[in-house]
């Protein structure tokens, strides 16, 4: 276990840095940076100038081992547009965005759960494919058009929820449905497919020949088995939801990462854009590494595959 | 001898593999369903001068916001009524179903490309080169594609083109992944350990045997894929930074009906539909192929 | 088959659902406030709070709340009343003296006095603050502190709409704090000496204020009546619509017409409409180092004056209370005059033509900036688009747009500019055509008759002055005036207010029912 899990650690520094840098390129080559940190009106001279005083006329590779070397230590520089220090805003917004992927993730799960169990109870069958319409369906809605359906009905019809703003968790519901409808038929089918292997195991066959009731096969130990695939799938899907929030966020006023890297690339605020790409990144790599150890612990065939 | 080549062995054997896929495929209702809807959608599009009333682009100010002909205000004049610039908007879906088309099967063709040749490279020799595209895998995925594609499209400006080659460019992790794991799988096969003892060259042998035996499960990743590029552009275009009007992309027009959601909720609900149900017939049409591939049915 | 028909139900249940739901708006929304605060949304951006660093609208509106002026405008006579000081009196062209009103204090409780103006009329002065409204402030040279109630504020040139400009953009700033706390801090911690003071304030979400008990009894704007309000930063216009509907909102402004109208049926909400001094036009770079090369040629930049049928979207696009302009400016404005200037009707094959005989027959491409009014905006390219003009729209906000603008890469805008209650032409000219940081075209002739119109004390000299460069903004094809936008308010029915041309809410006149 030890030598996979410095292995995989391993890996995923690598990745890390890959990101990082890939992300610092394509970035910079996003703009000019001197005439964006000159600012409105600046003349030639003032942008030459600023681009000597911060070192943009040194070599990429420079400039990125620079970079690397402040964000190592929080410094991740000033937003150009809203002139505050980038970390500071990054860590204000981080908290909205991180419930909303939270709450999202546990929507999908609450709604694949007792999806997939059925369907694996009843393979085939009408009941199995009524699941998988159902957890489909929210796939192919475009998911702007789904939060907007779902504040016309909910909040504004029924005023059962509050329609925009990120005070209480109320706040959260509506978006956490549109958000986590979109993950949830990949958990549907994976707890569905584990569920189907598993119960037509030996070890599901001997405890049913001893007299074990149903609900207790099920639960106790047909679930357990086929968790383990979600698990993993649930750390990469929160990845995922933590970079994919942006429509959402700007439907609901939530003032979240997402709406943040938003405006940053609409406005060319490149120290923000810069620093959010990275962070999200950062996090996906430590999440998939979290996930494949879980895994590898789990399941021991895997740590020696 | 002639007499047993006389008789039909097919007849003996069984039917063709060809012959059962077909079977199963006619069989199978979902499959039968999307690919009707699929077809009808793209004869819908490819005809789309022909059917459509009127030009898509034409605005008339003094014919905003009518109603479709199902509504008391309708008129059989506009179909589905008119848009915020007096535009047919029957017209505009039937157009619309050309970009999205359009995107989901170039971005398809570019990000199928680009993932396959990485896969199929990665799962046949395997090693290093193995190491170094699951390497390349890992780095894509970390990336937040939306934010680099919304990045991208917000210092070169945003248009079919430029959402295309952004999408294709990065989207190819699935196929990627997929190919790959299928490769290695077929690559262990006896009959492939047999070309390569008969001296098949290494791209007689991708391209003859793993390519063919891997591409229903490439079918059902590109179905994902064209499915999924048509709703990041949609996604894009809500933003403000996919297509630009006055394009008819039906994602382009759900951004804009936005404005009108609350008192003229069919501008947002007929592209939504029209979405909605290329995507499931896509959806549909990937399953399909999946379940009548796969050995031993669904699962 | 199953599957299909299962599929089709439910999608035929989400639209019926969502169909209903349009349906069930009409029930009253929640009861409304009743603790006597107004909750208020603004669909732009109030980052910036302090209103030297920002030109939208929003900073104004929420600065005219938080400070004051030294004049206030009655917006109903149109007279000059003393604000912070108390009167005033011109000792020659280009110095003005004020006698400060005592007994005023600022919401950290320092007392006002002729430092802070001194302070305030310097700082916005010098250059290296770089601050944001330069057209607005350039024209004040410094300002001197005779005694403690006593300014005088000296210009560069002799300059006639002192008073206007005033009223409308010189907030005052406590001295001390603003020194210590700066821009930045100003922004998250406002003080000023307004009939509100901010309570909380998260950028970019919302900004909570109450009375300010201490307001200064002799003002011209009255002691507030409610006793807090908050302003909500909700972007999406949708989202801020269904607040309203659902009763989350209170008051909501600048609402597109098209959701004014049906708005009005809605039971619980009323919808009041006016007229605003807000110029919509679209503004043409013909400079020399246009993005667009082919609009250096005027037979170009006329073509696009012809391709635009404006009197179609004044009826269906504007709304009530629009008006269609025919020069750059108000005709409220003084100085504002159309008499001499050349007319544009609609004329597409005339468009055509000129093209090309500008020797560009099949049309060219261009980048189209634009950050409101989306409707007249996709209009405009649909008409540009016929006579062979391909704008790219880019569609953003405010400032980044106008950040394009001043950096040089914006070919052409579809612009509105509100002076916010200052009726002189002054206040939009000379900041589109005057040589400052928005002119993209940098007409030296324009520039030299502004700037005679600007600072020539004499009211006839000014207006020949201003009559001529408008004449010749439209010879030269620089800007086609669009309309005068209406701006409709969408309010819980009990919420009492007025609408006004300068478009800035005054929440200390609003009140409950």
């Amino acid at each position: 276990m030890l030598a996979y899990t410095l292995k995989r650690i391993g890996l995923a520094a690598l990745v890390a840095v890959a990101v990082s840098a890939v992300a610092f390129l394509l970035l910079r080559a996003s703009g000019d940076v001197a005439v964006a940190l000159a600012g409105e009106g600046a003349s030639a001279e003032s942008v030459e100038a600023i681009r000597q005083a911060y070192g943009l006329d040194r070599p990429l590779a420079v400039q990125y081992f620079e970079w690397v070397g402040k964000t190592l230590r929080g410094d991740f520089g000033e937003s150009l547009y809203f002139k505050t220090d980038v970390l500071a805003l990054v860590a204000d917004k981080m908290p909205t965005t991180a419930w909303l992927a939270l709450f999202s993730l546990i929507f999908a799960l609450a709604i694949s759960l007792p999806l997939g169990i059925l369907a694996a109870l009843y393979p085939n069958s009408l009941v199995d494919r009524l699941c998988l319409t159902l957890a489909v369906l929210g796939q192919a809605l475009p998911n702007f058009f789904s939060a907007l359906v779902l504040i016309m009905v909910f909040a504004v019809g029924l005023h059962l929820l509050p329609v925009s703003g990120s005070e209480s968790w109320e706040n959260f519901v509506l978006p956490s449905i549109a958000l986590g409808y979109y993950v949830a038929p990949p958990f549907m089918r994976l707890i569905r497919a584990g569920m189907i292997d598993v119960l037509a195991s030996d070890y599901i066959r001997t405890a049913r020949a001893k007299g074990l009731s149903g609900a207790s096969i099920v639960l106790k130990h047909a679930l357990r088995n086929a968790l383990v695939p979600v698990v993993a799938l649930a750390a990469v899907q929160l990845g995922l939801l933590l970079g994919g929030s942006v429509v959402i966020e700007t439907v609901f006023a939530l003032d979240g990462l997402g709406y943040l890297a938003y405006q940053s690339i609409s406005h060319l605020d490149l120290p923000v854009t810069q620093a959010v790409v990275t962070l999200l990144s950062l996090i996906y790599v430590g999440l998939t590494l979290a996930a494949d150890l879980v895994n590898a612990w789990l399941d021991p065939r895997i740590r020696i595959g | 001898m002639t007499e047993l080549a006389a008789i039909d062995l097919a007849a003996l054997s069984g039917p063709s593999h060809g012959t059962l896929l077909r079977r199963r495929a006619l069989a199978h209702k979902g499959l039968m369903i999307g690919a009707t809807l699929l077809v009808l959608i793209v004869v819908l599009a490819l005809l789309a001068p022909f059917i459509a009333p009127e030009d898509p682009y034409a605005q008339d100010l003094a014919q905003r916001l009518i109603p479709p002909v199902w509504y008391d205000k309708g008129s059989w004049a506009h179909l589905f009524g008119t848009d915020n610039l007096g535009r047919d908007y029957l017209t505009r879906i039937i157009y619309g179903a050309r970009i999205s088309l359009l995107i989901g099967v170039s971005v398809m063709a570019i990000s199928g490309v680009i993932g396959t040749s990485l896969g199929l490279t990665a799962g046949y020799y395997g090693g290093r080169v193995d190491m170094a595209v699951t390497f390349l895998i890992a780095v894509r995925l970390a990336l937040p594609l939306i934010l680099f594609a919304l990045a991208v499209v917000a210092v070169i400006g945003g248009s079919l083109p430029v959402v295309v080659l952004v999408l294709g460019l990065l989207k190819w992790d699935r196929f990627a992944v997929v190919t790959r794991a299928a490769t290695q799988q077929v690559r262990a096969l006896e009959y492939v350990a047999a070309a390569e003892c008969t001296g098949a060259s290494n791209l007689r042998i991708i391209f003859g045997e793993i390519l063919p035996n891997i591409s229903p499960q490439l079918f059902v990743v590109a179905t994902i894929e064209a499915a999924s590029a048509i709703l990041l552009e949609a996604a894009l275009s809500f933003l403000g930074l996919g297509v630009q009007p006055p394009v008819p992309s039906w994602g382009l027009m759900i951004a804009e009906a936005k404005n009108y959601m609350f008192f003229s909720f069919w501008l947002i609900a007929i592209p939504g539909t029209a979405l909605a149900v290329l995507v499931l017939a896509i959806n549909m049409v990937g399953d399909g192929i999946r379940d009548v591939t796969a050995p031993g049915g669904r699962n | 088959m199953e599957r299909r028909i299962r599929t089709l139900l439910l999608q035929g249940l989400l639209f019926a659902a969502a169909v209903t739901a349009t349906g069930t708006i009409t029930t009253p929304a929640i009861a409304a406030k009743r603790d006597n605060s107004i909750r208020v949304a603004s669909y732009q951006q109030a980052d910036i709070i302090d209103p030297y660093f920002n030109t939208s609208l929003i900073t104004t509106i929420l600065a005219h709340q938080i400070w004051d002026t030294l004049v206030y405008r009655d917006p109903k006579t149109g007279e000059f009343k003393g604000a912070l000081a108390a009167s005033w009196r011109r000792l020659d062209d280009r110095t003005i003296e004020f006698k400060l009103r005592r007994g005023v204090k600022f919401h950290n409780g320092a007392v006002f006095d002729a430092d802070d103006v001194v302070a305030t009329l310097n700082f916005v002065t010098k250059p290296e603050n770089k601050i944001v409204r330069r057209a607005e402030t350039g024209w004040i040279d410094h300002a001197e502190k005779i005694d403690s109630y006593t300014v005088q504020l000296v210009t560069k040139q002799p300059f006639p709409a002192a008073l206007e400009l005033l009223a409308a953009d010189i907030f005052i700033y406590p001295h001390e704090y603003y020194a210590k706390a700066g821009p930045l801090g100003m922004t998250e911690k406002p003080v000023g000496t307004g009939p509100f003071r901010v309570t909380e304030h998260a950028r970019g979400k919302f900004i909570r204020m109450e009375r300010n008990p201490d307001y200064f009894t002799d003002s011209p704007k009255s002691q507030p009546k409610v006793a807090k309000f908050e302003l909500r930063f909700i972007p999406d216009q949708q989202t801020q619509l269904a607040e309203v509907l659902a009763g989350g909102l209170d008051l909501t402004w600048d609402v597109p017409p098209e959701q004014a109208a049906p708005a009005r049926r809605m039971p619980n909400l009323k919808v009041v409409s006016g007229e605003t001094e807000r110029v919509a036009f679209l503004h043409i770079n013909g400079g020399d180092s246009t993005p667009a090369p082919p609009l250096r040629d005027v037979r170009v930049r006329k073509a696009i004056m012809f391709a635009i049928d404006r009197e179609a979207m004044l009826k269906s696009l504007v709304g009530d209370g629009g008006r269609l302009l025919h020069t750059m400016c108000h005709p409220g404005m003084f100085g504002c005059a159309d008499a001499d200037a050349p007319r544009y009707a609609y004329d597409p094959a005339k468009a055509k033509q000129l093209m090309t005989e500008a020797g560009y027959p099949n049309g060219f491409e261009l980048e189209f900036y634009a950050y409101r009014d989306r409707a007249q905006t996709e209009a405009m390219i649909t008409y540009l688009r016929a006579v062979g003009i391909r704008a790219n729209l880019r569609f953003m906000q405010p400032a980044a747009a106008r950040e394009a603008r001043r950096a040089g890469k914006v070919a052409m805008d579809h612009w509105t500019w509100g002076t916010a209650g200052i009726h002189d032409v002054y206040a939009i000219d000379s900041v589109f055509f005057g040589g400052n940081p928005d002119d993209m075209n940098r007409d030296g002739e324009v520039r030299g008759l502004i700037e005679r119109g600007d600072t020539s004390l004499d009211p006839d000299a000014r207006k020949a002055a201003y009559a001529k460069a408008l004449a010749l903004i439209q010879e030269r094809a620089y800007a086609l005036p669009l309309f005068a936008l209406p701006i409709s308010f969408i309010a819980n029915k009990d919420l009492e207010f007025t609408v006004y041309a300068d478009e800035i809410p005054r929440f200390w006149e609003m009140s409950w029912k």
